[in-house]
């Protein structure tokens, strides 16, 4: 082998071995952000890291932040929710919560959910997720029904068995009726007795 | 070994090699018409007929190894999931990609269907927590009757949020929730988002 494609051989080697880890640190998602709140964003991530919570969630929100072109002050404050309103839906729905139901948890929670509803959801869950039920009560309080009437229709509803498919199909229906001129907390009560439920052999009335 | 001490036969041979052969001027000739008659050997054109003459290339295992090594590495370079150290991905790759409905769906995927009607519309992308919130990432296609816009990609089970970006005849650009879609929570920048569920019984 001459000189010249030894040395060929070398550089081709040398720059593929170093381009991997040059491409790797690629574009930084967080490079627009100022260096405070580029800090803070970093050290929520590795909080949720150390705790077990899906770090990515609070990487989303700083970049959902970034191309919305929302103020610094605003990601900061948004990030630190998401991170914040993570651990609580880990502290309420326990280690076992799967990561939709943290997702779910943290989302209803800030909609202003109390942390009650969701461990009375979680105990009368038997053993399903609890994503679905968690998710509609966050859409039907961001529609403007009241905190608790939605908690507690919900929680009726989901303890009674009523099914996913039913669940998923209230918020729409709620919407409607809300855009035809029914008072939230109204429309949410009278699509629920719309559902049919599926009570347990041992919770039928007699 | 002296020289009288030498084979007498080898001696024999010496002397037949050393001994000076007439030619006829006949031979010559002969010889010298096949030469001319023989095709010259052809000279490698420089570059593209350098790079595609064929020729032997030995290696050592040190330059085998350092050759394995950089092909591995450019896979690496090329290889479609570049990640950070803590596995997120950079900005402009989006996790979620537009679905082939003649390809498989890996188990872990599910396609879901994205549709907005936005008739006066030039363009609309779909943004959200599976594409970095990147507006060019995920383009949508105008229907053919051109009041709708739709795109499929897969993404992964979960709950995700996401919104539109339509872009107005005037050149400005909007993010608008999905009305068909579940609502999510306050994005706490002003901007409503959809909620999709993937992977539910009840996929919304």
């Amino acid at each position: 082998m001459n000189a010249r494609v030894r040395r060929g051989l070398a550089a081709f080697a040398a720059l593929a071995l170093t381009a991997p880890a040059l491409v790797a640190q690629g574009p930084d998602p967080l490079a627009r952000l100022d260096s405070s709140t580029r800090a803070l964003v970093l050290a929520l991530e590795d909080s949720a890291r150390a705790e077990g919570l899906p770090a990515e969630a609070v990487l989303s929100k700083a970049q959902e932040g970034v191309a919305k072109h929302a103020p610094m002050a605003a990601i900061a404050r948004a990030v630190r929710t998401v991170f914040l309103s993570y651990r609580e839906a880990r502290a309420t729905l326990g280690a076992k919560a799967d990561r939709t139901e943290l997702s779910a948890g943290a989302a209803a929670l800030q909609a202003g959910i109390p942390t009650t509803a969701l461990s009375d959801l979680r105990a009368s869950g038997h053993g399903k997720s609890i994503a679905v039920p968690l998710v509609v009560l966050a859409d039907l309080v961001t529609r403007g029904v009241p905190r608790d009437v939605a908690s507690h229709t919900i929680l009726q509803l989901w303890t009674a068995g009523a099914g996913d498919a039913d669940l998923l199909d209230l918020p729409k229906a709620v919407g409607q009726d809300i855009l035809s001129g029914a008072a939230p907390g109204d429309a949410l009560l009278n699509r629920a007795r719309t559902i049919p439920l599926r009570l347990p052999p041992g919770k039928v009335p007699e | 070994m002296t020289e009288s001490a030498r084979d007498p036969y080898i001696e024999w041979i010496a002397r037949q090699g050393r001994r000076q052969v007439e030619l006829s001027s006949d031979a010559r000739a002969r010889v010298m018409d096949a030469v001319r008659a023989a095709p010259l050997p052809v000279r490698p054109r420089r570059g593209l007929g350098w790079l595609t003459t064929p020729r032997p290339l030995t290696l050592s295992p040190l330059a085998s190894s350092l050759l394995a090594a950089g092909l591995v590495g450019l896979g690496v370079i090329g290889g479609l999931g570049v990640t950070h150290r803590d596995g997120r991905t950079p900005a402009g790759q989006p996790a979620a990609v537009a679905a082939d409905p003649q390809l498989p769906v890996h188990d872990s995927l599910q396609v879901h269907r994205f549709e907005l009607a936005a008739p006066g519309a030039v363009g609309v992308s779909l943004v959200g927590d599976f594409n970095a919130w990147n507006a060019s990432a995920t383009p949508m296609t105008r229907s053919a009757d051109g009041k709708a816009w739709t795109v499929t990609v897969q993404l992964p089970a979960g709950r995700h949020v996401y919104a539109f970006v339509v872009d107005g005849a005037q050149g400005g650009s909007q993010w608008v929730p999905d009305p068909a879609a579940l609502r999510a929570p306050d994005d706490g920048f002003g901007t409503p988002n959809s909620v999709v569920l993937v992977g539910q019984r009840g996929t919304t």
